[in-house]
């Protein structure tokens, strides 16, 4: 069975690779030459996801779109270059291919020094990204986000801001943990199993008529949820996430805050949660209370900063917690919150990390307290700024706020999780705070002293083309699922309605882990 | 064009204008304006066209939006009586008052940005009236306020407008998040939040009316239509331009709030209802007392619609949402008017805002001065204008349902009646106090219709019988179930005895007590601590700033202190620390001379050997 | 008169202090490298012996493996200590501590 669109998939790996290839050997190219090779590499895969996602075939359910499966030598392990698209993937395959042209676009544009090494990291890390979303292969799955992860750290070190040096040590030591927490948990996932195969569907197909005892599924589950949460800066594992952002190159942020995080939450939807229904019951209220903990603890950490970078950092890891909270609520309604919120945060977390260089550019200082008044010099850059913390903080009409909005629903779903809408809830108003406070400091009232000093200078000037074409692309995605979401969610739902049983199918989940729900302040009946 | 057609196009139109101003007209405020305006004519149309062919029945229209599992949005029109009173208030009087727009922004180096803005607001606006379902008014309910905020801050260089549209924003926000929970629960609850299928199941099962819902629902009414405890934004809102104020501060965004209580009366039980009665009324009267202490034209205008708002809210705890809805559609013509003759004013006057630097507007701005005074007039409840009409009927109700909510707001009346007057005759009256004003001249045409054409509403809009036939027949009803209520006629009899002497003396006092084109407030000079008490508006600012900057972002800075001191410092750099002294220890053996590494090995050797045979 | 199994140990103990003691306490490289030489052929000694005593081969192979390994030895330690002294102009243990820093 050959799927000729299987080959457009594989392409969209190797094409971002063989791009970084071709750059990082092209130090001699012009300008020209290498923006011509780097929109080759970053186009490539987006028209290839949009593609296939007119090509996608709903009726698929529970199978894979464009499945093709390459041996790899490594046959006697059961692990095969197994790629294809499922409704979860999808979405995000979409988001890597739209914020990785975004960022690409923009990286071409900036003034890195050996901007060829530059763009060719940022290419490998494209492909690794592209690789990640369209792996069925558990073993490929974690490669990829393996191979997105190493030009992150160099990237960071080599091009990155002030205490760059630290901040990539202390994310790869973090980052690395977390990975090799993951990459236990899913190797022993293989072991124990027992159905000799890394293939997802096999695992499952394997598990839901063999299904691991309790305590396997609690410890296993354990791992990847240490694990992945790390990745995705779970409280209180999330203090590489503001320095490392803070001090990456713009187009690294991007990328990573944008896509890449997305891994170890795409594990938890598509892996984790399904695979081990038991595990997650066990490990429920500790995924509830430190989901709050990103929500509210963070929120008002945010609340805090007076850096506009660090800000953005704290609060993408804020609305992280909205994304375990769907997780939490083990529900289609839930994980497709989850899924929404995943997809509409990478967007405007990368404006966001785009235009905060912007400002910069602008400002030369990333003190909130020395901005102001930049709106009367900059209402494009105003305007957009505006939009994408309109839409981070939920507005609706932008994605974020179906998101948000399906994870409320998910929680209030069962008296179980019921308790849990209010304190989530808290954070729309936490986010408000932070997010106007900084619209307002930085393009509202009258420039502060030091930078009224540079007012009249060139530098202070509104949006350029080459900042405004990406900002616009993500600032459209972002407003396409707002208004219409069902663009995302409809593929999701018939998946998702076939790995999330029932709750009440899984009574564990009332037993194991009744503790929490014990507030019935908000019961209807 | 079918009915559906035309609610589609009057939702879409201001949408297509505004995003026709984003993208192709930022610099060209003219064009902008003009843009606008026609959108918010064409959609006026549209929505006559589609009440017109409304009828009997409501329009009913709905697409499905959004589903994950058991969890479904749809989108959709419900344009019933009630809806079709609001849409068409809201279409024409934005209509009007985007005309005033044109003359009064003229020399406005954003307008282009500032018409836009309204054209968001009307797609806003025109969604919360039109939307079926709890979760599309909720969509649309943000929108507004953002457009509020984008409004609110068009001055976006005085550090007024900075902080004003920050506090519209988070205080509304604060409401929306019990209306959020509220939305989630009733889903839930009732398996739907669609309008039309939440009532039938009421309908068939009363038991299902739920307290706690409603009171989370209610929140959202609180915040926008600026009741205790977050009324705080409404005043400072005045930060915007005039004609912001006027639509949305005072005749629609605010008032949707009372038009949501209407849309979901048949969800709120009776504790709750008697909760917003109480809370209408105090805010009523409050309001009142707040306008004394206020010189700003704007500003009184503002504590004067905050207790509007608090009599529609007492009429609709009373049990009478018709009367409620009757109150909000000629409130929306008298205050719109009041507004617009205020910005007149401050057109006129370069933009002085101090009622005691005026005077003497009356021959300098005749029109102005004249649809001003039947404004007043209308608001006071004097026989014969719109006002009277509605807030008569909410005396009656307050009468016959309780005496005590009846005895404050005739208080109210009277508070109204007494800063409305001080505010007229202060600023229209005798000679000018300032240069701005003894310079003022009667605005441009295009200010001038819109406030002709609202003075002649707030004269006749309250004569229910002259109003189309397919429009207002609940507050027909709720009038009719008035009048055959037990003890109607002597109530009736006693309010008009009441309510006019709550007028009379309330304008005739402040005349005689403020005196003809005061310099200066005689209040704050006779009693000083009066004064400052009304003028601290019961220290909500006050307690809420202390809130703000004393515990939240105290709480906040040790917060993030811990996180970077304990955890990013201690915790994961002491972990890391401890790695390294480790590391520094075992490199100390490393001495680089032969004789210790053989005494190291020796050890080994021997420690080794004890292990082995098992001395250890 | 046959010499028994302890003489033999006794002198192979010997050596083997001998050799251990001068690997400890002398300071040139070359004398160090020296006993343990000595070392190494104590432990022949000692399993020349004990093959003797057993009747087996098993030692004898052992030690012609060390016979071996040592003459390699000899030959590549012998080199680096020419080496080392051409290059440090130096043998003494004390002055060979770079690995200090």
């Amino acid at each position: 069975m050959f799927d000729p669109n299987a080959t457009v998939l594989l392409a969209a790996i190797l094409v971002p690779l063989f791009a970084g290839v071709v750059l990082a050997f092209g130090s001699g190219y012009t300008g020209g030459m290498r923006r011509g090779v780097a929109l080759g590499g970053f186009g490539y895969p987006l028209v290839a996801a949009f593609f296939l996602a007119f090509r996608f075939d709903p009726a698929q359910v529970g199978a894979y779109n464009f499945e093709s499966k390459l041996a790899t030598g490594l046959d006697s392990f059961g692990i095969y270059l197994h790629l294809g698209l499922n409704g979860i993937s999808l979405p995000l395959f979409l988001l890597a291919g739209v914020v990785g042209f975004a960022a690409g676009l923009y990286a071409m544009f900036s003034n890195a020094e050996r901007p060829h090494l530059y763009l060719a990291l940022m290419l490998f890390m494209q492909s690794g990204l592209m690789g990640t979303f369209a792996s069925v292969d558990i073993f490929f799955f974690y490669f990829f986000h393996e191979f997105a992860l190493i030009p992150t750290f160099i990237m960071i070190a080599v091009w990155g801001g002030t205490g760059r040096r630290t901040a990539a040590m202390e994310m790869t030591i973090y980052l690395t943990l977390g990975a090799m927490l993951s990459l236990l948990g899913l190797v022993s996932l293989y072991v124990t199993s027992g159905a000799e195969s890394f293939s997802l569907p096999e695992l499952r197909d394997y598990l839901a008529t063999h299904p691991l005892s309790e305590t396997l599924q609690a410890n296993i589950f354990g791992l990847l949820l240490f694990g992945f949460g790390i990745l995705v800066s779970l409280f209180p594992f999330h203090s590489w996430a503001p320095k490392g952002y803070a001090s990456a190159p713009t187009g690294t942020a991007m990328l990573h805050a944008g896509v890449l995080k997305k891994f170890g939450l795409y594990g938890l939807l598509q892996i984790g949660v399904p695979l081990l229904p038991v595990g997650m019951a066990h490990w429920f209220p500790w995924l509830a209370w430190l989901a709050l903990g990103n929500i509210i603890i963070i929120g008002l950490v945010t609340i805090a900063q007076r850096d506009l970078k660090l800000m953005l950092g704290y609060s993408s890891v804020m609305h992280m917690g909205y994304a375990f909270l769907g997780i939490a609520a083990f529900s289609v309604v839930g994980a497709g919150g989850a899924l929404l919120m995943m997809v509409a945060h990478g967007l405007s977390v990368a404006l966001l990390f785009m235009l905060s260089t912007c400002i910069y550019h602008r400002s030369l200082t990333f003190d909130l307290g020395a901005m102001g008044g930049l709106a009367v010099k900059a209402p494009v850059l105003c305007a957009f700024f505006v939009a994408a913390s309109m839409a981070s903080i939920g507005l609706p009409g932008f994605g974020n706020f179906w998101g948000e909005f399906t994870i409320f629903m998910a929680l209030a779903e069962t008296e179980f999780t019921r308790w849990l809408v209010l304190p989530a809830a808290l954070g729309i108003i936490i986010s408000a705070i932070y997010g106007l406070r900084a619209v307002a400091n930085i393009f509202f009232g009258k420039p502060k002293a030091e930078f009224a000093a540079r007012w009249d200078s060139d530098e202070v000037k509104d949006l350029q083309g080459f900042e405004k074409t990406p900002a616009m692309i993500l600032l459209a995605a972002l407003v396409v699922i707002g208004i219409f979401p069902r663009l995302v969610s409809d593929r999701a739902d018939a998946e998702l309605g076939g790995l999330y049983p029932i709750k009440e199918s899984l009574p564990q989940f009332e037993t194991t882990a009744g503790t929490p729900a014990v507030s019935g302040k908000e019961q209807t009946h | 064009m079918t009915p559906v057609t035309a609610l589609t196009l009057t939702l879409l139109i201001p949408l297509a204008s505004a995003a026709g101003i984003a993208f192709f007209l930022r610099r060209r405020g003219g064009l902008a304006s003009t843009l606008s305006v026609a959108a918010a004519a064409l959609l006026c149309i549209c929505s006559f066209i589609a009440i017109n062919a409304r009828g009997d029945a409501a329009i009913v229209a709905s697409w499905d939006w959004l589903s994950f599992g058991e969890f479904k949005v749809s989108m959709g029109f419900l344009l019933d009586d009630v809806a079709a009173t609001m849409l068409a208030m809201v279409s024409f009087v934005g209509l009007l008052i985007h005309v005033f727009s044109l003359g009064y922004m003229k020399s406005d180096k954003a307008q282009a940005r500032f018409f836009g803005g309204l054209s968001i607001f009307m797609f806003s606006m025109i969604g919360i009236i039109l939307a079926d379902n709890l979760i599309m008014i909720f969509v649309f309910w943000e929108l507004v306020g953002f457009s509020s905020y984008m409004l609110i801050g068009h001055y976006l260089e005085t550090e007024e407008a900075k902080a004003a549209s920050k506090k519209a924003f988070i205080v509304n926000r604060v409401g929306d998040l019990g209306f959020l929970i509220g939305i989630v629960l009733a889903y839930w609850h009732f398996g739907t939040t669609d309008l039309t299928k939440m009532e039938q199941l009421t309908l068939g099962h009363p038991e299902l009316v739920n307290a706690g819902i409603a009171a989370f629902l209610i929140c959202g009414f609180i915040g926008k239509s600026a009741q205790f405890p977050l009324h705080v934004w409404l005043p400072d809102a005045m930060a915007g331009p005039t004609p912001v104020s006027a639509l949305i501060h005072a005749a629609t965004m605010v008032a949707a709030g009372i038009y949501f209580l209407i849309r979901i009366s048949f969800l709120l039980p009776v504790e709750v209802l008697g909760f917003v009665a109480w809370l209408g009324t105090a805010v009523a009267v409050y309001a009142g007392f707040c306008a004394y202490a206020q010189n700003d034209i704007k500003r009184i205008l503002a504590y004067s619609t905050l207790s509007q708002l608090g009599y529609m809210a007492a009429a609709f705890g009373l049990g009478y949402p018709g009367i409620a809805l009757f109150h909000l559609i000629t409130h929306a013509f008298f205050k719109a008017l009041l507004f617009l003759g205020a910005g007149s004013v401050i057109h006129g006057c370069h933009h002085e805002q101090d009622i005691f630097k005026m005077g003497g507007l009356l021959k300098r701005m005749p029109i102005t001065a004249i649809t001003f005074a039947i404004g007043v007039l209308a608001l006071c409840g004097v026989y014969g204008l719109a006002g009277f009409y509605s807030k008569d009927a909410i005396l009656i109700a307050g009468g016959l349902e309780k005496t005590v909510i009846f005895i404050l707001l005739t208080l109210g009346a009277f508070l109204t009646a007494g800063y409305m007057g001080r505010l007229f005759w202060v600023a229209f009256l005798g000679a000018p106090k300032s240069d701005a004003a003894s310079h003022a001249k009667e605005s441009p045409l295009t200010m001038v219709i819109p406030l002709l054409i609202l003075a002649g509403l707030s004269v006749v809009g309250g004569m229910i019988q002259l109003w189309p036939e397919g429009l207002g027949a609940l507050i027909r009803f709720d009038l009719e179930r008035l009048h055959h209520a037990e003890g109607y006629s002597a109530m009736h009899h006693d309010v008009l005895i009441y309510g006019s002497a709550a007028w009379v003396v309330g304008l005739l006092g402040a005349f005689f007590f403020y005196g003809v084109g005061a310099k200066d407030d005689r209040l704050a000079r006779i009693a000083p601590s009066v004064f400052a008490f009304l003028k601290a508006r019961l220290w909500f600012d006050e307690i809420y700033g202390f809130y703000v900057s004393q515990v939240q972002d105290r709480f906040a800075a040790i917060l993030s202190f811990l996180d970077v001191f304990l955890l990013r410092g201690l915790i994961i750099r002491g972990s890391a620390g401890l790695v390294g002294i480790l590391g520094l220890g075992v490199r100390t053996l490393h001495v680089g001379n032969l004789h210790a590494y053989v005494y190291w090995f020796l050890g080994g050797l021997l420690l080794f050997w004890a292990f082995v045979g098992t001395v250890l | 008169m046959t010499i028994g199994l302890n003489a033999f140990l006794i002198v192979a103990g010997l050596l083997f202090a001998i050799g251990m003691l001068g690997v400890t306490l002398r300071r040139n490289t070359l004398v160090i490298f020296m006993s343990l030489e000595l070392m190494l052929n104590a432990v022949n000694l000692a399993l020349v012996t004990f093959s003797r005593y057993n009747g087996t081969m098993d030692g004898n192979l052992f030690v012609f493996f060390i016979i071996t390994v040592a003459a390699a030895e000899v030959a590549l330690g012998l080199a680096i200590i020419v080496a080392l002294f051409k290059r440090r102009e130096t043998i003494m243990v004390e002055q060979l501590n770079a690995l200090n820093r």
